[in-house]
């Protein structure tokens, strides 16, 4: 944001100081022009000697220095000025101007003045006979610093009918390395004042913002209000703030409301399960009391995966450093003396921080489904670069690819009827994936293949070891 | 059998819930199991029970509107050391903690199996019976770097990590730490850390064992902490101490 403003400025700058350099430097192109031309107009017109030549002149080009103050120095005794010569002045060392050239012409011209011979050359002062005899006297030399540079020599001559030269020299400084460098300063201060000035103003909008856009996303991530953010910056933004403090405000409160609602549902359907389970003991029959006792344990566990599913985003337990390994070797060890087919395979110990309650559960519901589906299970926990990865693979038929995105639904299994003899809720796998959030982690689900057979399921779970 | 001796007489239990659906048919069937139950539908109401007779246990629901079960567990564990059992609906491990740090000797979720309730009462009973419980005795046992807090039932390694066990695992490191270097025979470890998941406990000791060496050995293949006796038994090889938790 700053950079875009910041080179914006910058061309923007850029292009008013090239405009002010060539507009500063047109003017001292038409100095030069008007004073050549009244040079040599005023020979033309015979004006009387004894009157100042040009009292409007000289030009501001030619008599101010760079830093505005008259430059003394360079003011030439009138001889030198204006000089008729019997031969053409060009010299071999002569750099024509054919802009200052085509420029006197048509001053000349519009005055009457036949322009036809016209030449006009930049010339080394040192080069010039009459020039360099003049600045080699010793009270200029002194007035002029040393390291100046030296003047620049502009030469106009134009041919007259009897074939002499009036010859205008025109002694110029060399003002335009200073007028640059003052341009460049200039630009530069303003561009530093601006950029300055800018970079303020966006830190001002962009600290509440940044401030709010880290609020969103902590909340965004715990879903628990972290507090209330300060309104600072412009007004808008402090609207915005205090706006997003009451949405989240809001939203935690609701999030609370769903807890207790939930808490109360749990307590509520519990009890009379917990009362129908006493109940079922004055059965006589052992199979149908079973039967009953398994009926009852389908519901508490549908039960428990809804409430865990609407709780998993708020946990109310903390994240604590725990030994990944032997909470898989527990779960792995709860199935295998329930005589299950699990086995545990390599289990790289890591400490992550996690919960316990909720990673167990996970475990438990992908071990569960691989029993269902797969009829065997086997774990295995690696360290992955940077991630701890724990797998679960069984030998069943695996998911149609279609279907692997679907499976992560709530609600969703594999099989058409929902009273199927495998049970469940449907809720295992998303219940498992969201856990798999929680601990800023991810869950996939990929079909193992063999000679372009599938030879089972592969869950894999993945959390960035911190 | 002398039916006046305190051991025959019947235990009795106070059952302390709001919700008579489920207060009435426990009470029914742990009368039937051979306990004398008495109801109490609020706490406020077992406070008057508990002036009029005495009891073995109680039985407490947590949720309670007045009152609730975790204010009354307070009472009765810190006035008359009375042995507690909760009855939850909820199954976190936070509430789990609380429950058992608050003084309560177990715990049972709803809906839960009535067997297995009956099976913890006696098992509560019992330990009661043995060792009669010293309130403020907290300690945390620490060996080679590593602590176990037996109340919370948590093991935590050298760098502070939790290491989390089994039940069966969490008793037979209690064994181990109360008689260390000692060797331990398979069949006095199988006593020892009997406990009510003994229908989980009829692997071998061997295995139970094996598991516990995967999360405390630096190598399980070569124990330093857990060492195999020659003759048949276990040892831990690591002094004991018991300090005080946190510290």
């Amino acid at each position: 944001m700053l950079l875009a403003i910041a080179l914006a400025l910058m061309v923007a700058q850029g292009l008013s100081a090239a405009l002010m350099w060539r507009m500063q430097r047109e003017r001292h192109l038409a100095g030069l022009v008007n004073y050549a031309a009244f040079s040599l107009l005023g020979q033309n017109l015979r004006v009387p000697l004894g009157r100042p030549l040009h009292p409007a002149m000289p030009s501001s080009a030619m008599m101010l220095g760079p830093d505005g103050a008259p430059e003394i120095g360079l003011r030439m005794p009138r001889p030198l000025r204006v000089q008729v010569e019997d031969r053409a002045p060009q010299q071999a060392s002569d750099r024509r101007r054919p802009e200052i050239e085509h420029a006197l012409r048509q001053v000349l011209e519009a005055q009457g003045v036949d322009a036809a011979r016209l030449f006009v050359a930049e010339r080394d002062p040192a080069r010039d006979p009459l020039i360099s005899a003049w600045l080699a006297q010793p009270q200029l030399r002194l007035a002029r610093p040393a390291g100046a540079p030296r003047p620049r020599l502009i030469v106009a001559a134009i041919g007259r009918g009897d074939g002499t030269w009036l010859t205008a020299r025109l002694l110029a400084p060399r003002t335009e390395r200073a007028v640059l460098m003052t341009l460049v300063l200039q630009t530069l201060l303003l561009y530093l004042v601006l950029v300055g000035t800018a970079a303020l103003i966006l830190r001002r909008i962009a600290r509440p913002l940044k401030a709010l856009t880290q609020q969103v996303e902590a909340f965004a991530r715990s879903r628990a209000p972290v507090g209330q953010l300060e309104p600072e910056g412009p007004e808008d933004i402090q609207r915005l703030i205090v706006a997003h403090n009451a949405m989240e405000r809001r939203v935690g409160a609701l999030l609370d409301e769903k807890d207790v609602m939930l808490g109360a549902i749990g307590h509520d359907l519990k009890t009379p399960l917990a009362a129908l389970r006493v109940r079922i003991e004055a059965v006589e029959d052992d199979t149908e009391r079973g039967r009953m006792a398994a009926g009852i344990a389908d519901i508490n566990r549908s039960l428990d995966d809804i409430l865990s599913l609407a709780r998993v985003g708020r946990p109310s337990d903390p994240l604590e450093p725990t030994e990944l390994s032997a909470l898989v070797a527990d779960v792995v060890g709860e199935y295998e003396d329930m005589g299950e087919d699990v086995t545990l395979g390599e289990a790289t110990r890591m400490v992550m921080p996690l919960r316990a309650t909720w990673l167990r559960r996970a475990l438990r519901n992908l071990i569960s489904n691989a029993l269902r589906y797969g009829t065997r299970a086997r774990v295995t926990l690696q360290r992955e670069g940077r991630d701890a990865v724990l797998r679960v693979e069984d030998d069943g038929p695996g998911i149609p690819d279609g279907e692997i995105a679907r499976m992560l639904e709530p609600f969703i299994r594999l099989e058409a009827s929902r009273n199927s003899a495998t049970g469940g809720t449907g809720l295992g796998l998303t219940l498992a994936r969201a856990i798999a959030d929680q601990h800023g982690g991810s869950l996939a689900l990929a079909n193992r293949r063999e000679d372009g057979e599938t030879k089972g399921l592969t869950v894999t779970l993945r959390f960035p070891l911190t | 059998m002398n039916a006046s001796t305190p051991a025959t007489a019947p235990t009795r239990v106070l059952v302390v819930d709001d919700e008579a659906a489920l207060r009435e048919p426990l009470s029914d069937y742990l009368i039937r199991q051979g306990f004398v139950a008495v109801q109490a539908a609020s706490a406020a109401e077992a406070r008057a029970r508990l002036t009029e007779a005495a009891f073995d246990l109680v039985l407490l629901d947590i949720m309670m509107p007045g009152e609730d079960g975790l204010s009354l567990c307070r009472h009765l564990t810190e006035t008359r050391g009375l042995p507690v059992i909760f009855i939850t609906a909820r199954g976190e491990a936070t509430d789990r903690i609380v429950g058992l740090e608050i003084g309560a000797d177990d715990y049972v979720v709803k809906p839960f199996d009535p067997r297995e309730l009956v099976a913890r009462i006696r098992s509560v009973l019992r330990r009661a019976a043995r060792q009669p419980e010293e309130p403020g005795e907290q300690f945390v046992y620490a060996f080679d770097g590593w602590q176990l807090d037996p109340l919370r039932r948590r093991l935590t390694d050298r760098e502070g990590a939790l290491v989390p066990i089994s039940s069966a695992e969490f008793r037979l490191l209690i064994a181990f730490l109360d008689h260390p270097r000692q060797m331990l025979d398979r069949d006095r470890l199988l006593d020892m850390v009997q406990g009510r998941e003994a229908h989980l406990f009829d692997r071998a000791v061997d295995n139970q064992i094996s598991r516990l060496r995967r999360k405390i050995e630096r190598d399980s293949r070569s124990p330093e902490l857990i060492q195999t006796v020659w003759g048949g038994g276990y040892m831990l090889a690591a002094e004991v101490a018991k300090v005080p938790p946190h510290g």
